[in-house]
């Protein structure tokens, strides 16, 4: 479960560049839910899912994830509740490290690292059995240095890694951003799958409207700082992109602007 | 023409053992410099403070083996003197590190008593050697290399451990390793003091080698920990961290023999001694250079081969 209360976040504040990122935004998930997360450019996706993480400390509010108040725990503190896949594919990897060593890291996510061996025989195991079935042969590759896999291939291994160690909340920043269609299409259905086989209370920042709509069980647009619209199952079924945009106009008396918004 | 006639048997044999005592300054470079990113000057007050404090405890009567222990130890404070400033205090990371060495400076006149001190005559970690018979020199590379064999042995497992991985992504990710729940902040004061440490023992058993520990010794250190770094990278790419750690000790002895070689023969070439620093300069400097000049060279080819 995430609870999110009155969260404001105002980066360089009482300066002439200060910004009012999110503004009061309060949000409640279920364990186990889905949630996608739309909004244009500087409607505060990015700064929702960095206060969630850790990385972006909020000025008012407070966080909960499951019954931990968990709002001025550091990230490496609150990476046992949450698993994390960047919108940079270079992001959620250590290129010079080869995929298993990758690997072992995640795998003691939220836990002590001790000096006992990192890669051991059923540690490898492991990784070749959660590899396989992503399809690209990876399994087979394991002292591959990660940085020789195309930005795909590296985010598919980086939602692997996500599922490793256990965790309470899946949190995935437009990770399929940076990818080419075909990878980006391969990536959320995988996305789909994990967070099904693993039960995740997940958040997805997306820029596309379209996958907002397609995946999960609910939808939210932000902006400006604020929740605008808030669609669930099973009346969001039902909707296309056309009804999300009028029903936004409606809601804020205003147009949406972002064309990549629009057309992605 | 025969390599044995460029360099002599004392030369060759002295090459070696600088070659393996710089090779733990390599090892504590690659420490900082590769798996931290932290370009860590530090090491050039803390090699002296390794010898300084190795002298000191030898002549004051302590068994040379723990006398390099406690020089480690004085090297690993250093060390997290310069990740206070640098992690605490967000001092810029290599103005840290040259507050710490300017410091080492002072520290180190005050730990010896006086600017410099003798060892000859004392036991030391070649002592045994010598007993049983060596000449001193083959006595004082086997011993020195024993030492670093221990080490580097000692080293391939921690980084080859949970912990270890997790030193080795603090410097290229520290944003995904906080991301897998390691402390980042943590992980750069273990690794500055470990690298310090093995740069302190380089030092104490610099002076029990040579017989002396001096405060001055320290210049330049850090290049050629660097120099150990980048020629072992150029030599041996691999991977695996035994090999990439065994690099670094190798890179150091190819750089002392090569020095060697150039000692010897500088008459010939028109060189003077007072030269060398430049020409170890432009080793370094061509050897970090040469990536970025080969990805250029890469990408003109791949625009030529777009453009036909």
């Amino acid at each position: 479960m995430i609870r999110v209360e009155n969260l404001h976040v105002v980066f360089n504040p009482g300066s002439a560049i200060e910004n009012r990122a999110l503004r009061g935004l309060s949000l409640t998930i279920p364990k186990g839910a889905f949630v996608t997360v739309i909004g244009s450019n500087g409607a505060g996706k990015s700064t929702l899912l960095g206060a969630l993480s850790g990385e972006v400390t909020p000025t008012q509010g407070r966080i909960g994830i499951e019954d931990q108040d968990v709002t001025f725990q550091p990230v490496h503190k609150r990476a046992k509740l949450a698993a994390r896949v960047f919108q940079d594919p270079l992001a959620g990897t250590c290129a010079p490290l080869t995929i298993e060593e990758n690997m072992a890291l995640a795998l003691k996510r939220g836990e002590g690292r001790g000096f006992g061996r990192a890669l051991r025989e059923e540690r490898r195991a492991l990784f070749r059995e959660r590899l396989k079935p992503l399809g690209l042969g990876l399994e087979n590759r394991l002292s591959d240095r990660i940085g020789l896999l195309s930005g795909g291939q590296r985010q598919a291994v980086s939602l692997v890694m996500a599922t490793l160690a256990p965790s309470r909340i899946l949190l995935l920043d437009e990770h399929t951003a940076a990818l080419d269609p075909r990878m980006a299409k391969f990536v959320l259905e995988l996305t789909r799958e994990v967070v099904a086989q693993y039960g995740l209370t997940t958040l997805m920042v997306t820029h596309s409207m379209a996958d907002a709509l397609a995946h999960g069980s609910r939808t939210i647009m932000l902006h400006q700082g604020q929740i605008a619209l808030d669609v669930a199952d099973p009346e969001r079924q039902s909707m296309t992109i056309g009804d999300l945009l009028e029903m936004f106009s409606k809601v804020r008396g205003e147009e949406i602007k972002d064309d990549k918004l629009l057309l992605s | 023409m025969n390599f044995l006639n460029l360099i002599n048997a004392y030369a060759f044999w002295g090459a070696i053992e600088l070659g393996l005592i710089f090779g733990l300054v390599g090892l504590g470079v690659f420490l900082t410099f590769r798996a931290l990113d932290f370009p860590d000057l530090t090491v050039d007050g803390g090699f002296p403070l390794g010898a300084g404090v190795a002298a000191v405890l030898i002549l004051g009567g302590w068994n040379p083996w723990l006398a390099c222990l406690a020089a480690v130890g004085a090297g690993a404070l250093a060390g997290l003197a310069t990740g206070i400033l640098a992690i605490r205090f967000g001092v810029l990371h290599i103005l840290a590190s040259i507050l710490t060495m300017i410091a080492l400076f002072s520290i180190n006149i005050r730990v010896m008593g006086a600017p410099n001190l003798s060892l000859l005559g004392q036991e030391t970690i070649v002592t045994p050697f010598t007993q049983m018979g060596l000449s001193g020199l083959y006595a004082r590379p086997l011993a020195v290399g024993l030492v670093v064999l221990l080490v580097t042995g000692l080293l391939t497992l921690l980084f080859a451990s949970d912990f270890g991985l997790a030193l080795r992504a603090t410097g290229v990710n520290a944003r995904m390793l906080r991301a897998q729940g390691a402390d980042s902040r943590a992980y750069t004061y273990f690794g500055l003091a470990l690298s310090n440490g093995l740069v302190a023992l380089a030092g104490a058993l610099f002076a029990q080698t040579s017989g002396f520990a001096d405060v001055t010794s320290g210049a330049g250190t850090i290049v050629f920990g660097l120099a150990a770094v980048v020629l072992g990278e150029t030599f041996f790419r691999s991977g695996r961290i035994w090999v990439m750690l065994a690099a670094c000790v190798i890179g150091s002895i190819i750089y002392r023999l090569a020095l060697a070689v150039a000692m010897q023969n500088l008459g010939s070439v028109g060189l003077q001694a007072s030269d060398l620093n430049l020409i170890t300069a432009l080793i370094v400097a061509a050897a970090l250079i040469a990536p970025k000049i080969r990805a250029e060279m890469r990408q003109r080819a791949a625009r030529k081969g777009a453009a036909s």
